[in-house]
């Protein structure tokens, strides 16, 4: 059993707060993200986690023993850090089974488990190649095969950034190769894994936590935090946003029944109306937006507030001509720029809010369709479905400015 | 009516170590005017190489760079008229912002009216005007590219070319800025050529993309173009997320479709348009989009559905997994035979499946494409 428990752990360089009261439990058999920006502490808190760096305050714990004064040697623990070292002496196989641990089990065993580390990571056939034959790419996979090897004595796997320099498409399937070896019944690994890619994030972990500058935002399912993000940070971070300002207007009727479900009943939207809770918002068009609030965050906005309503691009949706009047949540555009992106297309729809000239991002499924009659400088309705509206109370314009900006 | 140029490689070879290390292996291409190309390619297929030749940083071993309708060969990289964008940005941290832009300017010697003019135009552009008599430093990496672009405005740069220019950028940033930095460079009705080896980011970006790979050209035309249409494996499994499978032409069959009927593991597949490039008992691969395989619960009733189902191959698979992403929603399908392929969908796709479900599959004739089978499929789409 590794179960790891952070209790307000701190650690600052010079006068750089690294990390800031940091908290948190990490459940045994869980593979947890640790996601966040450059520079936001996440390899700090990886390292105190691994015991190569000591917090300046604060505890860490290990299935609830106290092992901050531990060794990383001591902890018991499997890592890979981005700066992996192979020996260039060495062939692949020498590299990823150079440890005492691989060496003291039986060969025929170390054997079978090299042949599938190699499989897996598309190594196959390349047992006797030097580093220095090896592109980037193969190299890190060296590495990894290497970290999952040592993981005999130990359930816990420490991963720094382990899919950075590798092709999309590799990384993709190494992923997806990395969780089912987690979650496997041999194994049954705890994983802390670092990243700065949201797509990396969601497809492995149980568990995220979003860290920023030193501070944990937000710890949740990858559904949570991606439906339900605790702020704009949280929301930006996740994927392509849209906004607008708008006033809550709580006590007031809106003109549209905001409370009613989707007559499809779908199962998707069902599950947003049991945890939240619909709010009327005036954001200067004809007619009333809404979009819904998880019930525990109601409080935080009271009638009249000004708030900030956020869309991701891929829940705007968008019709040819003019359909304002058929659609709920609307506003009349036209498409400024349009882009093909593979999967999706990509929109920059101009439209007015309060006579102000307003850019939207709305993504979509790439089908022959579009690409053929969804042209620049046509005429266009974008709309979304109130569920996937997501509600804040307006952080102000500095803090908005200090989201989106690009650094 | 401003005459941008056109770039024009022909028949161009790039060796080096004396001819033992063929770098770029006589390769042809046409840039047009105000298109914004990627050279896209893994590590070591010759993009950067032939990205320096256009430059006039490297000559070509044989053949001949034409920028707008002249051989260059003579021509100094000063003079052809280029700005430089790169990774690591090359710009002056002990100048300001100001002089990083009028530098250039000075050392060619204008007049002090013209410079003020170009810098100040060019510092507009890019919107870092109010940031003039700051030093760089206080930028983050999209800033610093910026100013790379204002200073190559600033100069009369009509060609742009960027190595990697998003490749030091976190993948927020990056994903955030690449659309900026597209935008900025249509507006400015430049010539771009950028080189990456990220599918993704050439994909968001281009007008068009010149794929690379071993020094040769595979592959050129717009996104969408080499997106639907790729012409080898290599190509559709480097755009983007594609299924392979493994079979053999079963029937070749006599008609306008020039149809062949292809056996997999457990399937059979009609497929059009491939019956005078195969043999009977070819071993092909097939390839399809993830997010061009539908899904049907196993009692699906096809008669009573309104759409035309007579293009649509169905077939049946076991759903292992989901796994919701954001944006997409992934399915892990397996074949009877155990080959396993993915489907995509998007994140609010409702869908009642549950793990180990049997379900009917469907992909329509057009997206599939057939290949005939590598030596080493594996290997074939290991590439980094």
């Amino acid at each position: 059993m590794v179960k790891i428990n952070l209790d307000n752990v701190s650690k600052s360089y010079k006068k750089f707060n690294a990390l800031d009261h940091i908290s948190l439990e990490i459940k045994d058999k869980e593979y947890f993200i640790i996601l966040g920006p450059t520079g936001a502490g996440k390899t700090t808190l990886l390292k105190i986690i691994a015991g190569l760096i000591k917090p300046d305050s604060g505890k860490v714990l290990f299935d609830s023993k106290d092992v901050t004064n531990n060794t990383s040697g001591e902890r018991n623990l499997g890592f890979m850090f981005e700066n992996y070292a192979l020996f260039p002496h060495m062939n692949i196989v020498e590299n990823i089974s150079y440890s005492g641990r691989v060496h003291a089990r039986d060969t025929r065993n170390t054997k079978t488990l090299v042949d599938q580390v190699l499989m897996m990571t598309l190594l196959t056939g390349r047992d006797d190649a030097m580093p220095e034959e090896l592109s980037g790419g193969m190299r890190q996979r060296v590495a990894l095969c290497r970290a999952l090897l040592n993981l005999e004595q130990t359930k816990l796997l420490i991963l720094d950034e382990p899919l950075k320099a590798l092709d999309a498409g590799l990384r993709m399937s190494l992923r997806r190769e990395l969780l089912l070896m987690a979650k496997s019944k041999e194994l049954e690994l705890t994983v802390v894994h670092v990243t700065n890619e949201q797509e990396e994030a969601m497809m492995v972990a149980d568990r995220i936590a979003i860290i920023n500058q030193g501070k944990v935002i937000q710890v949740g399912t990858p559904n949570e935090v991606y439906y339900h993000p605790k702020n704009l940070f949280v929301a930006n971070f996740m994927s392509e946003i849209n906004y607008f300002d708008g006033i809550c207007k709580k006590e007031e009727i809106p003109t549209w029944d905001i409370l009613k479900e989707s007559k499809r009943g779908d199962k998707f939207y069902a599950e947003i109306h049991k945890v939240s809770i619909p709010i009327p918002v005036d954001i200067g068009m004809e007619n009333l937006f809404a979009a819904y609030i998880p019930k525990d965050r109601i409080g935080e906005i009271q009638n009249g507030d000004k708030v900030l309503l956020v869309i991701r691009s891929n829940h705007m949706k968008i019709r040819l001509g003019n359909r304002v009047q058929q659609k709920r949540n609307a506003i009349l555009g036209k498409i400024h720029r349009r882009k093909f992106m593979g999967v999706f297309y990509r929109f920059e729809v101009k439209l007015n809010v309060k006579n102000q000239e307003k850019i939207i991002i709305v993504t979509i499924p790439a089908t022959s369709e579009i690409h053929h009659t969804f042209l620049e400088n046509l005429e266009v309705t974008v709309y979304f479905p109130k569920e996937l509206g997501i509600l804040f109370k307006h952080p102000g314009e500095n803090v908005i400015k200090e989201v989106l900006k690009l650094e | 009516m401003r005459n941008l140029p056109t770039i024009e490689l022909i028949n161009v070879t790039k060796t080096f170590n004396e001819g033992r290390v063929l770098a770029v292996d006589n390769i042809s291409l046409k840039i047009e005017d105000s298109n914004y190309v990627f050279l896209l390619g893994p590590t070591g297929c010759g993009k950067t190489t032939t990205l320096r030749m256009i430059a006039g940083l490297e000559k070509p071993t044989k053949g001949t760079v034409v920028i707008d309708g002249k051989d260059v060969e003579e021509i100094p990289t000063e003079d052809r008229d280029m700005g430089f964008i790169f990774q690591h940005f090359e710009i002056f941290d002990h100048l300001t912002v100001w002089e990083n832009v009028t530098f250039g300017l000075e050392m060619r010697g204008y007049e002090e009216n013209y410079i003020i003019e170009k810098a100040e135009n060019a510092l507009r552009t890019v919107e870092l005007l109010d940031y003039a008599d700051e030093f760089p430093s206080i930028f983050g990496n999209p800033g610093m590219q910026k100013l790379g672009i204002a200073r190559a405005i600033a100069t009369g740069a009509k060609i742009l070319i960027m190595d990697e220019p998003l490749g030091s950028l976190d993948p927020k940033v990056s994903k955030v800025f690449r659309h900026e930095l597209r935008n900025l460079i249509k507006d400015l009705g430049l010539t771009a050529i950028h080189v990456t080896h990220n599918q993704e980011e050439a994909m968001a970006i281009a007008d068009k993309i010149i794929i690379m790979r071993a020094g040769r050209i595979l592959q050129m035309g717009t996104p969408y173009e080499l997106y639907e249409n790729p012409n080898s494996i290599f190509v559709a499994n480097f755009l983007g997320e594609t299924n392979f499978l493994q079979g053999f032409v079963l029937k070749i069959l006599d008609n306008e479709e020039m149809s062949i009927w292809i056996r997999l593991g457990g399937p059979k597949l009609n497929c059009n348009n491939f019956g005078n490039k195969f043999n009977l008992d070819d071993h092909i691969v097939i390839s399809f989009r993830f997010e061009d395989v539908y899904l049907f619960p196993k009692d699906y009733e096809f008669e009573s559905s309104p759409y035309d189902w007579s293009k649509i191959q169905l077939f049946n698979a076991k759903l292992e997994t989901s796994r919701f992403i954001g944006a997409t929603k992934r399915f892990y399908l397996t074949l009877d035979n155990g080959d396993k392929f993915l489907s995509i969908k998007p994140g609010t796709f409702e869908e009642s499946f549950t793990a180990g479900e049997e379900l009917i599959i469907g992909i329509h004739q057009d997206d599939i494409h057939v290949f005939k089978a590598p030596k080493n499929l594996i290997y074939e789409l290991s590439l980094s």
